[in-house]
């Protein structure tokens, strides 16, 4: 313990944490801004301070919140999809071994197949306006039901014995002895899952070209050699990959910490 | 359950060419406590575990009191790591909501402190060994049981934690069926007017 006038070592430790890794941000946004100063060609790159004015100039118009507010509903519809299939999808596997069996090609293969293929394939069964909902659902969907599926074979063989002698059968023992084993490998692969489905889905935007997304936004960008528009929508994409994920990590934490506190 | 009892009928249970029980026969009548001692591999908690339902007799019997609610301690505790000590003890209680869920957690708290264990929101993984196993203790002697199985409960525990935990369990032994298995035999003093019994040479004998 710290005595008074002392720092706290602990937060001098984070406080040197940050200032290295914004020194290091801060190093490559220098470096960026000198090599657009040097190759001074517009087309080919443009440095970070016309990239903010870009992106601030986009996030004064109607069209970029519309945009990003459709790209964020399908994709996190997409996401939602797949996170709950995953989940029911490993609870029945675990039950049964059938199914489990049935499902491992298929899993496989949809961690297997690069996401262009699947990109193109899915175009010619749905609209380009779905194609992002189903892209994200085929993203998530493996990744938390490989995880739930490790979760649930990792559950102690000496609780369920116990749960037995209890006599806690059904959904109480779902709740209590299988959940509490789960839970950390759902929040992990939910993380995970998040920020692969939110790429992907871009992406797949970016090949169908649905109306008023970011996906189509990045093609008119490159198609019309409008560098910077491109580069802050790329920011933008980020930007919203950071937010969207810490605020789920948190939300899942605060849930992990309040279902673990409660009397 | 008057009347009724936990029985072994000429039970014979290996575990690969190791034979444990050769034979064994026991009659546990209900309603009073029964210790089980005897040396370390002698078989013990396997008879705990062949009356419980956990394991099943390669030869003989095992006779249970017709819809026996059971409790029991392990040798491990078997607690879910990440829930708080209350959560656990209530673990058999699944089902209570309430009123009768907040009247169950005024008596897990009284009994938390009744054992010396601290009453926070800590899930049980932050506890030491010996608090843990109070709480695998707690869990089987507040279930809402007819017979109560301990596996060498309190093993590792100090004797003034011993006085402290036996002081606030003994009265809820009264009137239910227990088998404490130990290989102390201090510990049929704990208990009042057991019956005992020693397990050793694949059978059981009443002393």
């Amino acid at each position: 313990m710290p005595r008074a006038g002392e720092k706290n070592p602990e937060t001098g430790g984070r406080l040197r944490t940050w200032g290295v890794r914004l020194l290091a941000v801060a190093f490559w946004l220098a470096a960026w801004q000198l090599a657009a100063w040097a190759i001074d060609a517009r087309i080919i790159l443009v440095g970070p301070l016309e990239v903010l004015a870009r992106l601030g100039e986009l996030a004064a118009t109607e069209e970029f919140w519309l945009s990003v507010a459709t790209s964020l509903g399908r994709i996190g519809l997409g996401f939602l999809a797949g996170v709950v299939g995953g989940v029911l999808l490993a609870a029945l596997a675990s039950r049964v071994r059938a199914v489990r069996e049935l499902l491992a090609p298929v899993m496989g293969a949809l961690k297997a197949v690069p996401v262009a293929s699947f990109v193109i394939l899915v175009l010619l069964w749905v609209s380009s306006s779905e194609l992002s909902v189903v892209i994200s659902w085929i993203m998530a969907l493996p990744i938390v039901y490989t995880n739930v599926c490790e979760g649930i074979a990792q559950t102690d063989a000496g609780l369920l014995e116990m749960a037995d002698v209890f006599g806690l059968t059904g959904l109480d023992r779902v709740r209590l002895v299988y959940l509490s084993r789960v839970l950390p490998y759902f929040r992990a692969a939910a993380s995970l899952a998040l920020g692969l489905s939110w790429k992907a889905g871009i992406a797949a935007e970016v090949i169908g070209l649905p109306d008023l997304t970011i996906g189509e936004h990045l093609y008119d960008a490159k198609v019309y050699l409008d560098t910077p528009s491109l580069f802050a929508w790329t920011v933008a994409i980020v930007v919203v990959s950071v937010v969207l994920t810490a605020a789920v990590d948190r939300a899942l934490d605060a849930g992990l910490r309040r279902w673990e506190a409660r009397p | 359950m008057s009347g009724e009892a936990f029985e072994l009928r000429g039970v014979e249970k290996s575990y690969g060419d190791l034979s444990v029980l050769s034979g064994a026969t026991a009659r546990f009548e209900a309603g009073c406590a029964h210790v089980l001692m005897g040396p370390s591999g002698a078989g013990k908690t396997t008879v705990l575990r062949l009356l419980a339902g956990l394991e099943a007799p390669d030869a003989g019997s095992v006779a249970c009191p017709a819809g026996a609610r059971l409790a029991m301690t392990f040798q491990e505790d078997r607690l879910l790591d990440n829930l708080t000590a209350t959560a656990n003890v209530r673990l058999p209680h699944a089902r209570l909501r309430g009123a009768a869920l907040e009247a169950f957690l005024v008596r897990e708290r009284a009994a938390l402190a009744a054992v010396g264990l601290p009453v926070d929101c800590r899930p049980v993984r932050e506890l030491s060994g010996g608090q843990r196993r109070r709480v695998a203790i707690l869990r089987c002697v507040l279930a809402d049981a007819d017979a109560l199985l301990f596996d060498e409960p309190l093993k590792g525990m100090d004797d003034a934690t011993i006085a402290q935990v036996m002081d606030y369990v003994t009265p809820l032994l009264a009137g239910k069926t227990v088998l404490w298995v130990t290989h102390d035999p201090r510990e049929k003093d704990l208990l009042p007017n057991p019956v005992l019994w020693t397990v050793r040479d694949g059978n059981v004998f009443k002393l």
